[in-house]
This record gives C-alpha cells, structure tokens and sequence, in this order.
C-alpha cells in the first residue's frame, strides 16, 4: 500500500500540462477519488490510466513521473550511480566486443561491447555518470549532440556496428539480431530520457522536455512512430482546412443546380424530372507548384511536405511537383502514393543518375525559368522547400526573379534556422526579397503554421 | 460489482478471456468510474472480444453498433416509423389535427436504433459502439452528450437520460484518429498482441486438443512472424486457426520445412506469405546450423 504525496501530485498534473498532455479537472477529480478510493493499486497505475489518453502519451508520462515523482522521492541516487560507474571502470578494462571490434578503450570506462548484448535493462542507467552527463548537458551543447557524445562514450555505435556486421557475415541470427534491434532501441530511449532529465534538472524548466514534443521537434530527427503522429495531423490539418467557411451564404455541399443539364437530361424521359444534375466545382486556387529540394540534408522534410500536397490535392485545379538538386526533373506522377515509396525510389535513381549531389539553385532557377515557367499559370502558387545552400555557386538572382513575377505568390519554406540563413554559403538573403513570404519550417508545429497561413 | 483489478481479471478468465494486469486495472477504474472504455490496438488483438467476455461477467445484455463510412443518427440513434406514422393518419382522417401531429411524434412511432436502445433499457447492458474509427467525425460528435451524460437529445421528444447506466466500450483500429474531446471523456486502453506466455495460454484455453509442444512452438512461431515488416500481422484469432489446422494435418511440432500451403491461415496477401516462404528457408538453415 502506497500513499501519494500531494504536492508531488500537483508537481506531476502541473508537468504534464506543461510538456501538452491535456489534463482537465474532472481527470485530477477523478484521479483523487480512485488513489482514495484504491490505496492497494499502485498510484502510477491509476495514475497513468486515468492521465493518458493516447498511446502515444504513454512514453513522455515515463519521463515525467521519473523527474517529477521517483527523483523526488530519491535524490540522493544520482550520488550512488556515480559510485557504481566508478567501480565497472575498473570491471570494463580493455573490453572486447562481438564481431572483434572495439577493442580496449585507453581511457578506462563503461564499454557496451564488452557487455555485448546480455544487457541488465535495470542497470543501463548506470553506465553512464551522472556528473559526466551533468558536465556535457551543461556545456550548453544542443540536445542532440549531447545524445551522440553520451553514445560515444559508451562505445554506442561500436557496438551497433559491429552487430551489422556480424548480421551480415550471418554468424548471428535473426533471433538475436531482434535481441540486438530491442536492446539498441532501450539503450537510446533511456540515454535521451537520462540527458532530458539532466536538462530539466539544470535549467530548472520542463522546456527541455517540451522541446521532445513530436511537434516541435525537427522533422529530420523524428522516430518512426512520430513520423506517423505528424502525418496523421497533417491529414487533420487538411481536413479542417477543406471544412473551411468561405462565403456568408453557405452553398449546398453538392455544388449549384445545372438547369440546363437537368432538362437535357429530362429529354430521357419525356420530360419528367427525375435526377438533379450539379455543376461541378472548380477549385479556387488553380495551380500549385511544388519545388523540393531533395539533397540529402533535405529528404526528410521533403517527405511531409509532399504529404501534405498530397492531403491538398483536392484543393487545387492542378498540382506540379518538382525535385532538384543541380538540375529540374517533373515527379508530379510519382507523388499521390501513400507510403511515398514511388517518390523516394525516384528520388535515389534520379539523383545517382543525373546529379552531383550538391545543390545549385541558380542554375535550377535557370532552368526552370527557360524550360518550364511557360506552361505555369499566372495565377499560380509556388512553394519551394530548399535550405539555401547553394555550395558556394553563383545564384542567378535575375531567374528567380523572372519567375517571382510570372506566378501569383512565392512562399519559401526553410528548415534552416533563421541566423543560419546569412551563412557565406547560403542564398536566402539573395532571394528572400522576391518571395511573398518566407517560413521557417523545422517542426511539426512550423508546417502547422504554413498550413494555416498558406493554403 | 468487482472489488479489484484481479477479481475482474478472474472473472474475464472465466468468460475465456486473458487480460493483462495493466489492461485489467485499467478497465476496472473505467468501471469503477463509470466512464467509457475506449479500446484502441492493431486488428486482431482482442478489443471486441474483450468488451463480449466483460458482457457475459458483467452479466449484462450486449448490444452492439457497428460503425461504417456514412453511419449517421437515423440508423444508430432513432428513425420514425414513417409506415407506421402514414397508417395513423389514413385511420384518423376524422380527428383533430393538432391530436394526431402529437400522437404522431410519440414513442409508440420511434424506431429505436441500437444507442437509444441502450440508453431506453430497463436493465443494465453493455453498449459496445466498435470500430468507431470507420465513422465519420460528424457522428463521433454527436456521442459526445451520450458519452459525458448518459442521455441523448431527440427534438420532438426531448432529452432521454439512461436509467440503468450502460457500460460503454468503445473500439478502434486506429485507421483515424480522435478528437481531444471524445478521447477525454474517456479512459484509454492500448491493447497491443499478447506476450509469448498469454499467447500459448489463450491457445490452449481455446484449444485444449493441441499438444503443449505444438502450441508453444506454434506461438513461438507466430511471435517472430510479428516481427516482420508485413502489411498484416497475424492476429490472436490466426494464431488458434493456425494451430487447429496443423493439428488437424496431425502434425505433432512445428518444422519450417513443412509449412507450405498451411500459411495462408495465418497471413492474408499473397505478398506476407511469399515474403515469409522466403524467410522460412533461411530460418530452416538456422535451425539445421543449431
């Protein structure tokens, strides 16, 4: 039998609301009546059953009932995982790991491949100190490069290299490479759990946590299973822009009636009425193209973009997709599929095949200004997805702006951070005066944005 | 009325159904609370089947609204009984109107559909409203005054509040997802495939005539296929066929070697079966190896 401390209680609703889980008071009223009512169920059980309501909740409750209630209740257990990293130093000299790599670590210290993949998920937490996660967290370092040093002190990616090898060489098998796939995914889970918790703990804010929202998250660094939170909201997004009023006198959802096709048709049967024809709607805005940047740095981003074209697509007479990174090649036929494989098929044929790999936008503003800009309509919307880099090549301003005043407006949509864009190589500065508007778009939150101000 | 998570986990076991000590104490808060239950996992996994066994330990009459596209009030709330109502009127072509416009509109013409008929009962009943996530998001709106308040709004007949409170269960495949407001009148359970352990149990309360061998190597079996990237997993209900129809072909354990022909009981495309046929042969040169 457990009791559960109120202002532990408090600090908990008040954390989660803060990291966007939807906490009403008929929850918290509901919660008070069952932790009375049950003191026999543990209280996270009733907890979490009563304060979660979608899966996806599930993993992010974890992190804050750590920080806000099992830390609370234990502080003094950041000194004592410090004592036992010290003691497997001296456990994990000169270690060697499964397909002969990574062996000896001249510095001493925690090895996974020594541990190879028998791994205690009670002691992960362990191998890693807690003042040396402190010292990295603190050195003002971004969240993701504190995850990655964290990994390369552990011997991470040693580890899992030599694992894909040995899966390769076929000395392990497919059981225990799904052992192997298991424990990886639990060692980075509680790695960017640890680093999480130590940046809460350092800038005494849930903002750190927040910040591994799905939806504010950059695009490029999202799990599998956030990759499909964001499409399914862009498929909400789109839904609701589609529900969206236009005119004071609301028009019937089938369009108007077509008196004319309606006695054409009476004709049938001698004049008697029997269906009512409708004219078909025409979309407001008559074209939009899409203009992508798929060089490396840009595949990710590129993949929700033309998903979110692709939710739209109802919305517009005529849709033109086009990808670059040198040179200009039309994907329209390849974009309406739903698992995206046909766009990232083309995406790796095309770019091996006729591409340097590195982005010039100059000349594809060239192109696309000589070859293509003639069969666009002028009452078009162009979106172009790119960062801007353009490696140092001359940008050809004189192009862009050719085809700026061609089409209605010119959003462009980047993932850079705004103080990244005046970087020497990156073209923003150059072009951003012939765009109508220009939107970062980083996270699933930036695209929500976009969907609002631009379509 | 159940006094713990593990009395309402008995009871489900007795009904057939084995749920896991999370799913258990959760449903029992939802219980205990008197809120819905929405049940949400892959295809497969047991949510209908779990809100069935919770009827029959409840001891409560189960009626059930299968949702679909285009699903709206007249056929999952109420309809008037236009035939009915027309009847009324050819009899009547001699009294008061303003009489028959009342008597035309009362219960006697209501056609009741299956949530007024769970919100009308005069005992209790277990209303499961399944796969709600195949209706459209108009008629998920419109459950929300059931959901909260146990009552519905019919506007020639007003406001009708339950008298026995139904427990309600909601399913979900997942294919859309829910606004925040039906999802906060609820209590969430995320049913995912049973452990390896749960799995051979139901297998054998379901089929008592397999031996332990077979059902143990025919879980393992399925266990490892749902780790393959398939369009679709094999669910609780292809793993008992799977295993019946290896009995059936008097096979005693489970070779990888001779499974051809019997894996279309357990996957539906021809793309899962020939991607697993292909797996097969490697697993069979690891079985051999070890």
């Amino acid at each position: 039998m457990e009791t559960m401390d109120g202002w532990v209680f408090i600090r908990l609703v008040h954390a989660l609301r803060q990291v966007s889980l939807p906490i009403s008071s008929q929850d918290i009223l509901d919660a008070q009546t069952c932790l009375v009512r049950y003191p026999d169920i543990p209280c996270k059980q009733i907890l979490k059953s009563l304060l979660i309501h979608r899966p996806q909740d599930a993993g992010i409750f974890e992190t804050v009932w750590k920080i806000a209630v099992e830390n609370a209740e234990s502080p003094e257990m950041n000194d004592s995982l410090d004592a036992t990293y010290k003691k497997n130093i001296e456990e994990n000299r000169d270690s060697q790991g499964i397909g002969g790599q990574g062996a000896g670590r001249g510095s001493g210290g925690i090895s996974l491949t020594a541990i190879g993949d028998i791994l205690d998920h009670c002691h992960i937490s362990k191998l890693i100190p807690f003042s040396r996660l402190e010292e990295l967290a603190s050195s003002g370092a971004e969240y993701e490069e504190v995850v990655k040093t964290v990994l390369a002190d552990i011997d991470y990616y040693t580890w899992i290299n030599s694992f894909d090898l040995a899966y390769q060489r076929g000395t392990l098998s497919e059981d225990e490479w799904y052992t192997h796939q298991n424990n990886r995914a639990f060692i980075l889970r509680e790695i960017q759990q640890q680093v999480v918790m130590i940046q809460v703990k350092l800038e005494n804010s849930w903002k750190p946590l927040v910040q591994q929202h799905w939806l504010f998250k950059a695009l490029s660094s999202l799990s599998e299973e956030e990759k499909e939170l964001v499409k399914t909201s862009i498929r909400k997004w789109a839904r609701k822009l589609a529900l969206r009023p236009g005119s004071r006198w609301k028009s019937y959802n089938k369009g108007t009636i077509d008196i004319g096709r309606i006695v054409q048709q009476s004709v049938q049967w001698e004049g008697v009425l029997f269906h009512l024809c409708y004219r078909r709607k025409v979309p407001r805005a008559p074209e939009l193209v899409v203009l992508c940047d798929v060089s490396n740095s840009m595949a990710s981003f590129v993949e929700f973009l033309i998903h979110l074209v692709t939710c739209l697509r109802a919305r517009f007479r005529k849709i033109r997709v086009f990808f670059f990174i040198d040179s200009v090649w039309d994907v329209s036929e390849f974009v309406w599929d739903d698992d995206l494989s046909g766009v990232k098929q083309e995406i790796k044929s095309w770019g091996h095949k006729a591409s340097s790999g590195f982005s010039d936008y100059g000349a594809v503003f060239k192109e696309l200004a000589e070859n293509i800009l003639r069969e666009v309509s002028s009452r078009a919307i162009l979106i172009i997805l790119g960062d801007g880099k353009n490696n140092y090549r001359p940008a050809q301003p004189e192009y862009f702006a050719q085809i700026s005043e061609k089409v209605r407006k010119v959003f462009w949509l980047n993932p850079l951070e705004v103080m990244e864009w005046s970087e020497p190589d990156n073209v923003m500065k150059v072009y951003q005066n012939n765009c109508s508007k220009v939107y970062r778009c980083r996270t699933a939150s930036d695209l929500q944005r976009i969907v609002k101000d631009v379509f | 009325m159940k006094t713990s998570p593990l009395d309402l986990a008995h009871e489900l076991e007795k009904e057939g159904y084995l749920i896991g000590e999370e799913a258990a104490t959760t449903l029992f808060l939802a219980l205990a609370l008197e809120k819905p239950c929405l049940i949400e996992g892959p295809a497969g996994v047991g949510k209908t089947q779990l809100a069935l066994a919770l009827a029959r330990a409840e001891k409560r009459r189960l009626i059930r609204l299968q949702c679909y596209e285009g699903l709206d009030i007249s056929k999952a709330l109420y309809d008037w009984n236009y035939a009915k109502q027309l009847l009324r009127l050819q009899l009547a072509k001699t009294e008061d109107w303003d009489e028959i416009k009342f008597d035309l509109y009362s219960e006697e013409f209501l056609l009741s559909r299956p949530l007024l008929e769970a919100i009308l009962s005069p005992e209790p009943v277990l209303l499961l409203i399944d796969e709600l996530d195949k209706s459209d998001e108009e008629f998920e709106s419109f459950l929300l005054e059931l959901l909260a308040e146990q009552q519905v709004s019919i506007p020639e007949l007003g406001t009708l509040t339950s008298k026995t409170k139904p427990i309600v269960i909601l399913t979900s495949n997942n294919s859309r997802d829910f606004s925040d407001a039906l999802r906060r009148r609820c209590i969430h359970i995320y049913l995912t495939y049973p452990s390896l352990e749960r799995e051979i149990s139901i297998l054998s309360s379901h089929a008592p005539e397999l031996s332990r061998g077979l059902s143990k190597d025919v879980c393992e079996f399925v266990a490892k296929i749902r780790k393959l990237p398939l369009q679709k997993l094999p669910s609780v209900s292809e793993t008992i066929d799977f295993a019946r129809a290896l009995n059936a072909l008097q096979k005693a354990e489970l070779n990888y070697g001779d499974l051809m022909g019997t894996l279309s009981v357990l996957l539906k495309y021809p793309k899962d079966v020939a991607k697993l046929e292909e797996r097969l042969k490697k697993w069979e040169t690891e079985a051999l190896r070890s």
